[in-house]
């Protein structure tokens, strides 16, 4: 079974951060696939059962000293 | 309807720290709703520390200049009461505006609404009719002042309209015996009131221990202010000149120019609906250590979280753990670790546990005890009447401190690190301090663990 999380991504100014914020996604277990917006400052990440939705705010990217930050606004079974 | 990452209820000391503290950690991009009524800033700054505090400075400057305490010195002093309360809400309206109404411009994702929010469900408000949708909420609404249900209470001050005062009463009373009161009769009775302090309970001060709130009464007594505690009113008679308070317990009742009504203060959270939102409350908001209330996405912070201490600092750290929580972190608050103090003269201050508390929980503890005269400076400033209270645990860790001295809030934050990062009274012995200080009382009462403090000359290490 497979989800569609949205994150709500704080902290994104350029597509560095696009990019930077893409790769720490990508590279957690379980992650799919990944869209990162910067207009809107989300992120659209592809799971499987491996991952929790709410551990993908606690990822690397997301957590200290990185400036980037990232809450669950919707889960939804593919 | 207007969409929002964050809702803040409130316009405080709480709702400002979550706004700024979530503004930080989002690099400005959290859309922040922040809604309330009344003067931005809340209690603090308009009706609580702020005004207070300049009062009591004022009030205690002009008693210094009345009662010169050095030989040899003389003085005549004159105050224009009413001009004084001009320039105190003067000072109160620049506060405000340097405080709040220009650090609020300086955040675009914060957007400000004038009316009160009405919860309808876990996400969404409604404020003067219009709809406000968020994601995460933090409540804080603060607490408004307690009015007992008193026969013939009909003409009084509150700590929230005290500013409005324009004479110095000649007789006044105070209604309550905690920090507010204490203040407010220590100003009026050094611009010259005969002040007298009226309670039900038996104590001053909540959350310290006998020996340091006695001593208090006693020294403010001296200093000319009367209490009557534990006694019931039972009538207050109006007539054009008098409030005359009759009391069990007395002979004779008593006649007073004004009364400030001072017996504590209660969450402000009957309007909010928060059962449409299933945030479940007592006489405040009920939240866990994280400040998150029973609902997942609303969390709250400040006076109107039920709590016994309502402190400004308290909201403000709150308000910043709610914040940083709702954004990933794990903080919580010791409320050991927060001061807490009285600005009466001399001020009263205290960190950690108190003596009763430990007896309650059967815990082990040493306690020492020092008087004031040992303390140089405090003899200089003939300000020499206090304690300097200190508990250590068996393995010589300080646990609490409560002092009694002038500037007493200034050097209580000596207390917060000990109690915080778990230091012992060698660290406090181990560690240089200014002579001549009053804050070097708390060295002397460190090395009264170790030796006899009568056989210490100045500056013994």
């Amino acid at each position: 079974m497979t989800k569609k999380v949205e994150l709500r991504v704080y902290g994104m100014t350029c597509d560095d951060c696009v990019a930077h914020v893409s790769e720490g996604l990508k590279g957690t277990k379980g992650v799919l696939d990944v869209i990162v917006s910067l207009k809107d400052g989300k992120a659209e990440v592809l799971i499987n059962d491996a991952v929790n939705p709410k551990e993908l705010e606690n990822i690397e990217v997301f957590k200290k000293p990185s400036h980037y930050k990232a809450q669950v606004r919707r889960v939804k079974d593919e | 309807m207007s969409e929002y990452d964050l809702a803040i209820i409130g316009i405080g000391a709480a709702a400002f720290s979550a706004a700024i503290k979530a503004s930080e950690l989002t690099s400005n991009q959290m859309k922040i709703a922040m809604i309330g009524y009344g003067a931005l800033g809340g209690t603090c700054v308009n009706v609580g520390c702020v005004p207070s505090k300049y009062l009591i400075e004022a009030s205690k400057s002009f008693r210094n200049a009345k009662k010169m305490v050095y030989d040899g010195m003389e003085s005549s002093v004159t105050i224009d009461f009413n001009e004084f309360m001009e320039s105190l809400n003067k000072f109160v309206e620049t506060e405000r505006e340097e405080k709040y109404t220009k650090v609020l411009k300086n955040f675009k994702n914060i957007d400000l609404y004038d009316g009160k929010a009405k919860f309808i469900d876990k996400n969404t408000v409604t404020v003067n009719g219009n709809k406000i949708s968020a994601f995460n909420f933090i409540i804080a609404t603060g607490s408004k002042t307690f009015i007992p249900d008193l026969k013939g209470l009909v003409n009084y001050y509150t700590s929230d309209n005290i500013w409005t005062i324009r004479k110095i009463p000649e007789k006044l009373a105070i209604l309550g015996s905690g920090e507010v009161a204490l203040e407010l009769a220590n100003a009026f009775s050094n611009f010259g009131s005969e002040v007298h302090i009226i309670n039900r309970s038996n104590r001053l001060l909540k959350g310290f221990d006998d020996d340091i709130t006695n001593e208090l009464r006693n020294i403010m007594a001296k200093n000319g202010i009367k209490f009557h505690l534990g006694v019931d009113i039972k009538e207050i008679k109006n007539n054009k000149e008098k409030k005359i308070i009759f009391y069990n317990g007395t002979e004779q009742p008593i006649d007073v120019d004004e009364i400030i009504v001072a017996m504590g203060r209660q969450p402000n959270i009957e309007e909010l609906c928060l059962e449409k939102a299933e945030v479940k409350y007592n006489h405040g908001i009920l939240v866990d250590s994280h400040m998150k209330t029973s609902c997942e996405n609303i969390y709250a912070a400040g006076d109107c979280v039920e709590q016994e201490l309502k402190l400004e600092t308290l909201a403000g750290k709150e308000g910043a753990v709610a914040a940083g929580n709702i954004l990933g972190s794990d903080e919580s608050i010791n409320i050991k670790e927060i001061p807490w103090a009285a600005f009466c003269e001399p001020n009263v201050a205290s960190v950690g546990y108190t003596e009763k508390e430990l007896k309650l929980q059967n815990r082990d503890y040493i306690v020492r005890k020092i008087d004031l005269k040992n303390v140089v400076k405090a003899n200089i400033l003939k300000s020499n009447e206090g304690i300097v209270k200190i508990i250590s645990d068996n393995e010589k860790r300080i646990l609490g401190m409560q002092i009694i001295a002038p500037h007493a809030a200034e050097f209580i934050i000596e207390g917060v690190y000990l109690v915080k990062h778990r230091l012992t009274y060698d660290d406090i012995i181990n560690t240089s301090h200014i002579f001549p200080t009053v804050a070097e009382s708390v060295k002397i009462a460190g090395q009264s663990f170790i030796r006899d403090i009568s056989k210490m000359s100045c500056c013994m290490e």
